[in-house]
């Protein structure tokens, strides 16, 4: 099995142009960042099409004004905002896709965010159309964006209290292994069966279900 | 004559009733309006103090000012959704859009669903693209793999998702003059629709939700059915397109109500993240089959059409040029199809090693991305998937203030927007 899929990688090689011809034009990209952000060598990473790289999430917004503005980098679209959950006891991190017409890579900016205290500075300040982008993480992820003039849900209704997409946020099918969160009538944490959670799988959740009840 | 009998308010005796019912049942009271809101008696308010700096903006009106709700059920808003629009008279002065009556959780779906059923999810998100929807998953799970999808496959693709673009936009001619109340292009942009999703339902079994791309290639190769149905389509479809031309192009009241009206400058459509169609309608340049090039667009001959106006007339025109544009490129397809097999070797169930990958397709809406997290297991890690119209659907509070509350759905249908892939 494992031979067999080594040898269809092997082909695969042969018929990508991308990756032959992107490193070699991603470099230029590469040494302008490392010029720029020279403490940030050991966080930069490159694929066929893409360069990415880590920061803090406070650094975020220094960081995209000068991708947007500096005329070298020229990042002046905002391809996508994401936010992706590494697990309960791990972090968040919010994810932006960078496009510019003077690069042919992909820019991939990694924005770490604790996840016990997951605040990070909104980027409506550098793209208005940040803003949806910013209010679907803070809905699904729990993400707060500080400076964000609407930050609200945008999918789920206002009185929603989960986050349904964190990794600990299970689906009904699992309704069992659930937290209890999201899965009980109407969201109302005096509903929440408190003897299934513990402090480890949701952290919070008991002392919140207890002040509201 | 004066009486001292003070006639109840019917909604204080419906206040009161409650009141008395919840003491019984031992609920607490009801929430009224409080807060910002204390005083106003307009229906439409929230239930609730306003979350937010914008929300208070939006929802506290001043002397001659009313909300009135577009949606969740208007032939106008393309799918469920709501919108608030701020109306002093005819004229809008604010709109708040409010998302998630289709919301399914798709990307969540997608998380707890292995790499290949994946496709049978994102199909119904944006469902005048399903293939779209496919393609750019499809090419991130290859990266993540490391295979490559034979060439008759990729040609294949290309083939289907220009098709998928050519009735999209064909049907978004048709929607525009609805909204603003003519009916006879929508059925012509059905005639051809219809004759497309045949075509498509002869190559992948199914009308709308095609369930066809796969990892490392396609589910069908194309058939006898399929060329023949894509011939007599060929032959008569810019007869069919040019029809919705001569009643709307050159239409006088189409044209008044069209040019200047919702004009989006390129500056601001790059600031809101519109794009596509949309985007190069404001003179932007940016086509990811062109700045990103994927598949086979490399070896196609294809130049990027831009409009300068930006408004609904411009997005209208733009969307004609793309659609000819679009069926060029399938003559080049089709032309230079090669043989082969449609399928690279790859077992059901894939592992890919740990990584992450991104995606970007053009799709009618504009760019259609996916970011793809694996962790070596059998399903997505994370899968996010960020939709054009979801995005462009902001630029509509940005326009509206000052035009009217029928120009709404004018400016609403040049955007194009489908919820289904707004909500996801």
């Amino acid at each position: 099995m494992a031979d067999l899929r080594r040898s269809w990688r092997a082909a695969a090689g042969l018929g990508r142009r991308r990756a032959l011809s992107a490193p070699a034009k991603a470099g230029a990209l590469v040494r302008l960042l490392l010029d720029r952000f020279p403490e940030l060598a050991a966080d930069l990473w490159t694929d066929e099409d893409t360069v990415e790289v880590q920061i803090d999430g406070a650094r975020n917004v220094e960081l995209l004004t000068v991708l947007r503005d500096e005329p070298a980098l020229n990042f002046f679209y905002l391809a996508d905002a994401a936010a992706v959950d590494y697990g309960p006891t791990e972090r968040f991190e919010v994810v932006y896709h960078l496009y510019s017409d003077r690069h042919p890579a992909w820019l991939r900016v990694r924005a770490r965010v604790s996840r016990a205290d997951p605040h990070i500075p909104t980027i409506t300040g550098l793209w208005e159309g940040a803003m949806f982008h910013e209010r679907e993480m803070y809905d699904m992820m729990g993400i707060f964006f500080d400076g964000n003039r609407d930050l609200r849900r945008i999918y789920m209704s206002p009185d929603y209290r989960s986050f349904p997409q964190r990794r600990d946020f299970l689906l009904p099918d699992d309704a069992a292994d659930s937290p209890a969160a999201g899965v009980r009538p109407l969201e109302r944490p005096e509903t929440w069966d408190l003897s299934r959670l513990s402090e480890e799988v949701a952290p919070g959740v008991i002392a919140h279900a207890e002040s509201e009840s | 004559m004066t009486s001292d009998v003070k006639i109840p308010d019917p909604l204080d005796l419906e206040r009161e009733e409650e009141a008395r019912l919840r003491t019984v049942a031992g609920l607490p009271p009801a929430r009224g309006p409080v807060g910002d809101y204390a005083g106003f008696e307009s229906v439409g308010l929230p239930d609730r103090p306003p979350q937010t700096e914008r929300e208070r903006q939006v929802y506290t009106l001043e002397e001659g000012e009313m909300l009135v709700n577009m949606g969740p059920q208007h032939p106008s808003t393309h799918g469920v959704m709501r919108l608030v629009l701020k109306v002093r008279g005819e004229v809008v002065i604010d709109i708040d859009p409010v998302l998630g009556y289709l919301h399914r959780g798709i990307e969540k779906l997608c998380e707890n669903a292995t790499y290949t059923t994946v496709m049978t999810y994102v199909d119904p998100m944006d469902y005048l693209s399903s293939m779209h929807n496919e393609h750019a998953p499809a090419i991130a799970f290859e990266k993540l793999y490391g295979v490559q999808a034979p060439k008759r496959a990729e040609y294949i693709r290309a083939l289907v998702v220009e098709l998928n673009r050519v009735f999209s936009h064909g049907l978004m001619m048709g929607f525009l003059s609805l909204d603003m109340g003519g009916l006879t292009p929508i059925l012509y942009g059905f005639i051809n629709r219809d004759e497309v999703v045949d075509m498509l339902s002869a190559i992948s079994g199914q009308r709308m939700l095609f369930n066809f791309f796969r990892v490392g290639g396609v589910n069908f190769d194309a058939n006898d059915e399929f060329f023949s149905r894509l011939g007599t389509w060929r032959s008569g479809v810019l007869k069919t397109i040019d029809m919705n031309e001569r009643i709307l192009t050159d239409n006088e009241i189409f044209r008044g109500r069209t040019i200047g009206m919702g004009v989006l400058s390129g500056k601001d459509a790059i600031s809101l993240g519109v794009s596509g169609p949309n985007l190069r309608a404001s003179g932007v340049a940016f086509d990811v089959r062109k700045a990103h090039p994927y598949s086979i667009y490399p070896e196609l001959e294809f130049e990027v059409i831009t409009q300068s106006g930006g408004d609904v007339y411009s997005r209208y025109i733009q969307r004609i040029a793309e659609l000819k544009q679009s069926i060029h490129l399938i003559d080049q397809i089709v032309d230079r199809m090669p043989h082969g097999p449609v399928q690279a070797q790859v077992p059901g169930i894939i592992r890919p090693k740990p990584g992450r990958a991104y995606a970007a397709v053009e799709s009618p809406r504009g760019l259609y991305s996916v970011y793809a997290i694996s962790d070596g297991g059998p399903n997505p890690y994370r899968f996010r998937m960020r939709d054009p119209s979801f995005i462009s659907l902001q630029a509509i509070p940005k326009l509206m203030p000052g035009h009217l509350i029928a120009d709404t759905m004018a400016v609403m249908a040049s955007f194009d927007p489908v919820m289904g892939g707004v909500d996801k």
